[in-house]
């Protein structure tokens, strides 16, 4: 009987904490969501007037979306470009190219760097009037090469990704590195007896073998990359940048739900319809990767 | 398991780092972009309203602070909390602070400077919950947070709280709502102006336009000899305090009958000035590049470093500037008309409102009416360097007084306040704020964006 009730002992204060700081907020945003309500006073019931307005205003849905798809495109370019990117450079840690060990820190040093100060430098960096590189182009005779990089919509979110590339890829690689030295030494032994190259070591042993990160890793990223906030409101300021090129869904969020300290009202009701919409799609996205992923995973 | 403890030790490492970046960001640059913006919420009330008379202003009582001098003071004591908007005020608040304390030693005035966009939904939600701070700063009705207050009874009536006789109708424009007043002003004129480096147009021989032709050809003999003639930044608002004078200079008349609203934001004089800046930025005179600037600090760093001859923004910056480079000689005028026509647009700044729930109504309304004192308004106006809204006051600098002499004592209302007033459900500022930036990027035509506009106005 004491046995039966020791797990919920255990249990209780996590789930009660759980509970109250997460489950219980989710509801309530839920529950704002059909209301309008600027912070003060009593809730207006509003029925779907929220999600309605998302969907369909002239005003907003356009911008909504435009965000919507730039997260999108950079979730694909995690997928597609950053982890890839990850992956190799573990696989060359692995390896032990020549000064790995110095690389390795080198890469993963940016990562303790916050992102407000790797924006920052980046600013410094790419400021057009007084920036080091528009100053380093006049500087060896290439004006015309100069821009205005992040003010420039060609050029906004491509030096964005570099950015979190620069900054962000280090935590992947270590975690594929640790995979890969996790690997069993009697295998990579054993293949090396049987006379594997190198490529079929990294084909048939690695890859295989590195999968369960692969699905850590990219279910990770990818709710980070629905959840992009800071690099882009530094970089492109509240609105998002020129053309909205680094406009994502949670500035739409910040700036329709908070306001603007001139322009004033907060708009809780509407900022909650927002969640809403957010969480089911990343939810979405989650479980369809779940789903795939769970193939990767394997009893080690 | 080396796996699992690494990633462990990761996701730890990260999570306290988005803590630690949490914490940091409620501690804002004293100069942040957003504080000169909030600043500068200068706008009136629409003049049918200004007019409005305080009910039973007549029976106004004698302001609590000067009843008897310190002895009265003395009566009074416990704490009090202000919140503050933006940091650049923090020096001014903490004079009057001292100037309130001599005359009420016993009452203990903490302040909290809440920087950032936020700043009016931490301050409802805290109202709200019952923690709000006994004082605290609004737009007054330049936007929606007074009167949302108003309506659910979180504000004090003032009018027979405070001694309002030391203002005119037009510094009380932000503080007046159905007839009856819940902030105090402050005399500061948050008006904008063009700043000018001096040396630099001595060095090249330049002179302070006397018409709007002439700014117009000034900025392009100023690009032809390969400086960027005014530093710009690609953000709605600092947009918006360039728009506003030039529009001034462009066409006095106009800008003159947005105060009763006998003309529309989006008339022909409104569009063709705002295309009028969209050709000089095209024509370079922001700098080649001036659309990747978004960020109010590089705006101003590439005036006070000398790239730039001038950079058009608001009086609350003369402060700033002289801070960031005190060497740079600098002066400022407003943009004339073709008929050497000239004025500052903009109102007196607004001040603090008291929360209607205080716990300490007598040290708040202390405060207030010593907020509301020649001495209190004195200590704010020079404390801050600005252009003063008031002939009781004399303004602290040359600059402030050279941007005063400069309005050739006309003021115009700013064209903002317009759209944030006359706005038939409120989303026309929301229009404004989500497209101006796209009209200078070429994302959307001055036309589609003024067509836009007025859909939204009355």
């Amino acid at each position: 009987m004491r046995k039966k009730h020791a797990h919920i002992k255990f249990i209780l204060p996590g789930f009660l904490f759980y509970t109250c700081f997460v489950v219980l907020p989710i509801i309530y945003v839920f529950g704002l969501s059909f209301v309008e309500w600027s912070g003060m006073g009593p809730m207006k019931f509003s029925g779907l007037d929220n999600f309605i307005k998302m969907f369909t205003a002239q005003n907003f849905a356009p911008i909504f979306f435009h965000a919507l798809g730039n997260n999108v495109k950079y979730l694909l370019c995690v997928w597609l470009i950053i982890t890839p990117i990850q992956y190799l450079l573990a696989y060359l840690f692995f390896i032990k190219i020549p000064a790995h060990r110095y690389l390795r820190f080198m890469v993963f040093m940016p990562y303790v760097i916050s992102s407000t100060i790797v924006s920052f430098f980046a600013t410094l960096i790419f400021n057009p009037i007084f920036g080091f590189l528009n100053k380093f182009l006049e500087g060896i005779g290439l004006e015309q090469l100069q821009g205005a990089w992040f003010g420039d919509p060609k050029w906004a979110f491509k030096l964005m990704v570099m950015l979190i590339i620069w900054q962000g890829a280090g935590s992947g690689i270590m975690i594929f590195y640790s995979n890969f030295m996790d690997i069993s030494k009697d295998v990579m032994e054993a293949c090396r007896i049987d006379g594997c190259t190198e490529w079929q070591r990294f084909t048939r042993i690695l890859i295989p073998l590195s999968l369960p990160s692969c699905a850590s890793i990219i279910t990770m990223s990818s709710i980070w990359a629905l959840a992009l906030f800071d690099l882009p409101f530094i970089l492109g300021g509240r609105n998002g940048g020129v053309s909205g090129s680094l406009d994502f869904a949670n500035l739409v969020f910040y700036r329709y739900t908070f306001g603007n300290a001139l322009s004033g009202r907060s708009e809780l009701g509407f900022g909650a319809a927002i969640c809403v919409v957010m969480f089911i799609f990343m939810m979405t996205v989650t479980v369809i990767q779940r789903k795939i992923l769970k193939k990767f995973e394997y009893d080690t | 398991m080396k796996l699992k403890k690494l990633v462990a030790m990761l996701c730890t490492f990260s999570m306290l780092g988005m803590l630690l970046a949490g914490c940091g960001g409620e501690e804002k640059p004293k100069e942040s972009e957003s504080s000169q913006e909030e600043s500068a919420g200068g706008s009136q009330e629409p003049a049918g309203e200004e007019s409005q008379e305080p009910e039973g202003a007549e029976e106004s009582q004698e302001p609590a602070g000067e009843e008897s001098g310190e002895a009265a003071g003395g009566d009074i004591s416990g704490t009090i909390t202000i919140w503050e908007h933006a940091f650049s005020f923090e020096e001014s608040l903490q004079a009057v602070i001292e100037g309130f304390n001599k005359q009420y030693p016993n009452v203990t005035v903490e302040y909290e400077i809440r920087d950032g966009d936020t700043y009016n939904s931490v301050l409802t939600t805290a109202i709200q919950s019952g923690d709000g701070p006994d004082l605290f700063y609004t737009g007054g009705t330049s936007d929606a947070v007074m009167g949302d207050m108003v309506a659910n009874g979180a504000i004090m009536d003032l009018t027979n709280e405070v001694d309002y006789s030391l203002f005119d109708e037009s510094a009380l424009s932000r503080s007046i709502m159905d007839g009856k007043y819940y902030s105090i002003p402050w005399l500061t004129m948050d008006t904008r102006a063009v700043y000018y480096n001096i040396d630099m147009f001595e060095e090249h021989g330049w002179k302070v336009p006397t018409t709007f032709s002439e700014f117009e050809a000034l900025l392009a003999t100023v690009d032809e000899a390969g400086i960027i003639p005014v530093s710009a930044v690609n953000s709605y608002f600092s947009m918006l305090f360039a728009y506003e004078p030039v529009l001034s200079g462009f066409d006095a008349e106009y800008t003159k009958g947005l105060a009763d609203y006998s003309v529309k934001v989006t008339d022909q004089p409104a569009r063709d000035a705002l295309q009028k800046m969209v050709d000089w930025a095209d024509a370079g005179y922001f700098g080649d590049n001036w659309l990747g600037v978004v960020d109010g600090n590089a705006m101003l760093l590439a005036f006070t470093s000398g790239q730039a001859a001038m950079m058009i923004s608001g009086s609350w910056d003369i402060t700033t500037i002289a801070e960031n480079n005190p060497d740079l000689n600098f002066g400022a005028f407003e943009i004339p008309t073709d008929d050497g026509v000239a004025g500052l647009v903009g109102t007196p700044a607004n001040g603090f409102s008291v929360n209607a729930a205080t716990q300490n109504k007598e040290a708040a309304i202390a405060f207030a009416n010593y907020c509301a004192s020649l001495e209190g308004q004195t200590i704010w106006v020079q404390s801050q360097g600005g252009v003063s809204a008031s002939d009781e006051i004399e303004a602290s600098t040359e600059l402030a007084k050279q941007i005063s002499e400069s309005g050739q004592g006309n003021i115009y209302t700013s064209w903002h306040n317009v759209i944030t007033n006359y706005s038939t459900d409120g989303s026309a500022v929301l229009f404004w704020e989500e497209n101006f930036e796209k009209v200078f990027a070429k994302d959307m035509t001055v036309d589609e964006f003024m067509d836009g506009l007025a859909e939204l106005m009355q």
